[in-house]
C-alpha cells in the first residue's frame, strides 16, 4: 500500500497537521493539472478524475489541506443531508488515488490519501486517534489545546508513531 | 444504547482501561490545590470558585478526547438524557469510580442534577471555619469546569454549578447542569 498524505482538521476548520510520504520506491506519476480546481468544484465533481493527483504536483501543501478540507467539508455535509445526521462517508477514489475520512465527535477529522488497491482506512484512522493523537498531543500537558497552524501538533513521538504506523497498515 | 449497556460499558472501561492511581493522593493533590487558591487569592472563595472552575474547564477539553478514545463511543447522544446517562454512567464511572445520580429533571428536559452520594475528591475535608467558606466556597467545583469543557468540545454549551454540599452542612451533594445551547458546526474561514 502507498499513502501519499495524511491530514488532520480540527473543529475550527483548520488544518492542524499534514504529511506528505515521498515513497522512492513506488513513485506515484506525477501529473500535471488538467485545469485548476477550486474547492467548490471539486466537491461537487468528487466521483471524476479531475482533482489533483496526490503527489507530484505543483501545489503546496497548505493548498492542498485547503482543497481536500473543501471535499470533505462539502461532501460531509452533503452525506449528512441525505441520509440523516447519524451517516457519514468513509472514502471515495479517483482513477488516481483514494481519500479515506474519519471524524470524531469532537469535530477532529482524519483524513488520509493513498494508493487505490487500499481497503477502507476508517478503523485506522480511528487507531491513529486513540493510540497516537490522544496519548502524544492530547496528553501532552505542554502542548495547547488549540493548535492554530499545526503549531503544537508539532510533536516528535507523534511524528514517529504516524510514521510507524503508516509502515504497518497492510 | 440502552442506559443498562451504558453502565457495563462504564464498569468495563473502568476495570479494564483506566489506570488506577491512589485515591488518596488524588485527594491530597486537589484539597492542596483548593488551599493554595484560598491562601493566594486571601480567601476570597468567590474568586476560588471561578479559578477552579476555569481549571477544570481547561481539564474536560482535553479530557473529553481521553473520554472518548476509551469509551470508544462513535454517535452523538441523541438527546440531552442521553447526554445525562452517558456522564453518569460512563465519564463518572470511568475517571472516578463514582455513578452520580441523575435527579431533578426540568420540564423542558433541558436542565437537571447530579447527586454525588460519594465524592472522592471531598474525602477528609472540612470546610475552614472563618465563617466565610461555609457560605461561599464550592470546594469541588472543578468538576463543574470538567463538565463544561467536555461538553463544549462535543458542541454543547452547558451551565454547570453546585447547589448544595454536604461539605456545607447540606443533606447532598448536588451539581446543577443546564443545556445553554447545541453549537452549530463551524464553517471554514472564506478566502476567496
Amino acid at each position: 500500500m502507498v499513502v501519499f498524505s495524511f491530514f488532520i482538521f480540527d473543529r475550527h476548520c483548520e488544518c492542524i497537521y499534514l504529511r506528505q510520504w515521498l515513497d522512492a520506491t513506488t513513485p506515484s506519476p506525477a501529473q500535471p493539472l488538467s485545469r485548476p480546481v477550486t474547492a467548490s468544484s471539486a466537491a461537487t465533481n468528487t466521483t471524476s478524475a479531475v482533482e489533483k493527483p496526490p503527489a507530484g504536483n505543483k501545489l503546496s501543501m497548505a493548498e492542498q489541506a485547503k482543497l481536500v478540507f473543501g471535499v470533505i467539508f462539502s461532501l460531509r455535509n452533503m452525506v449528512k443531508k441525505l441520509c440523516g445526521p447519524d451517516d457519514s462517508f468513509l472514502c471515495y477514489r479517483t482513477g488516481q488515488y483514494k481519500l479515506h475520512y474519519y471524524e470524531t465527535i469532537t469535530s477532529l477529522r482524519f483524513v488520509m490519501l493513498t494508493d487505490i488497491r487500499t481497503e477502507n482506512l476508517k478503523s485506522s484512522l480511528h487507531q491513529i486517534y486513540v493510540n497516537l493523537y490522544v496519548e502524544y498531543v492530547v496528553k501532552n500537558p505542554l502542548s495547547p489545546v488549540e493548535h492554530p497552524g499545526g503549531e503544537g501538533v508539532n510533536n516528535e513521538m507523534f511524528e514517529l508513531g504516524i510514521d510507524s504506523f503508516v509502515r504497518t497498515i497492510p | 444504547m440502552s442506559s443498562t449497556s451504558r453502565a457495563r460499558l462504564g464498569e468495563e472501561v473502568w476495570k479494564t482501561r483506566t489506570d488506577k492511581i491512589n485515591a488518596e493522593l488524588v485527594t491530597l493533590t486537589y484539597g492542596s490545590v483548593v488551599a493554595q487558591l484560598c491562601k493566594d487569592l486571601d480567601g476570597d472563595y468567590a474568586e476560588v470558585n471561578k479559578q477552579l472552575d476555569k481549571m477544570g474547564y481547561n481539564i474536560g477539553l482535553r479530557l473529553i478526547e481521553d473520554f472518548l478514545a476509551k469509551s470508544n463511543m462513535q454517535q452523538k447522544c441523541a438527546n440531552f438524557r442521553d447526554t445525562a446517562d452517558v456522564i453518569s454512567k460512563v465519564g463518572f464511572k470511568m475517571f472516578l469510580n463514582i455513578t452520580p445520580t441523575i435527579a431533578n429533571w426540568s420540564s423542558d428536559s433541558k436542565q437537571f442534577s447530579l447527586m454525588f452520594d460519594e465524592n472522592p475528591l471531598a474525602d477528609f475535608v472540612e470546610l475552614p471555619d472563618d465563617g466565610k467558606a461555609q457560605a461561599e466556597l464550592w470546594y469541588s467545583n472543578m468538576l463543574c469546569g470538567v463538565i463544561r469543557g467536555a461538553l463544549e468540545m462535543v458542541q454543547m454549551q452547558v451551565d454547570a454549578h453546585f447547589v448544595n454540599d454536604v461539605l456545607r452542612g447540606h443533606d447532598t451533594t448536588e451539581m446543577r447542569i443546564s443545556l445553554v445551547r447545541y453549537i452549530d458546526d463551524e464553517m471554514p474561514a472564506d478566502d476567496e
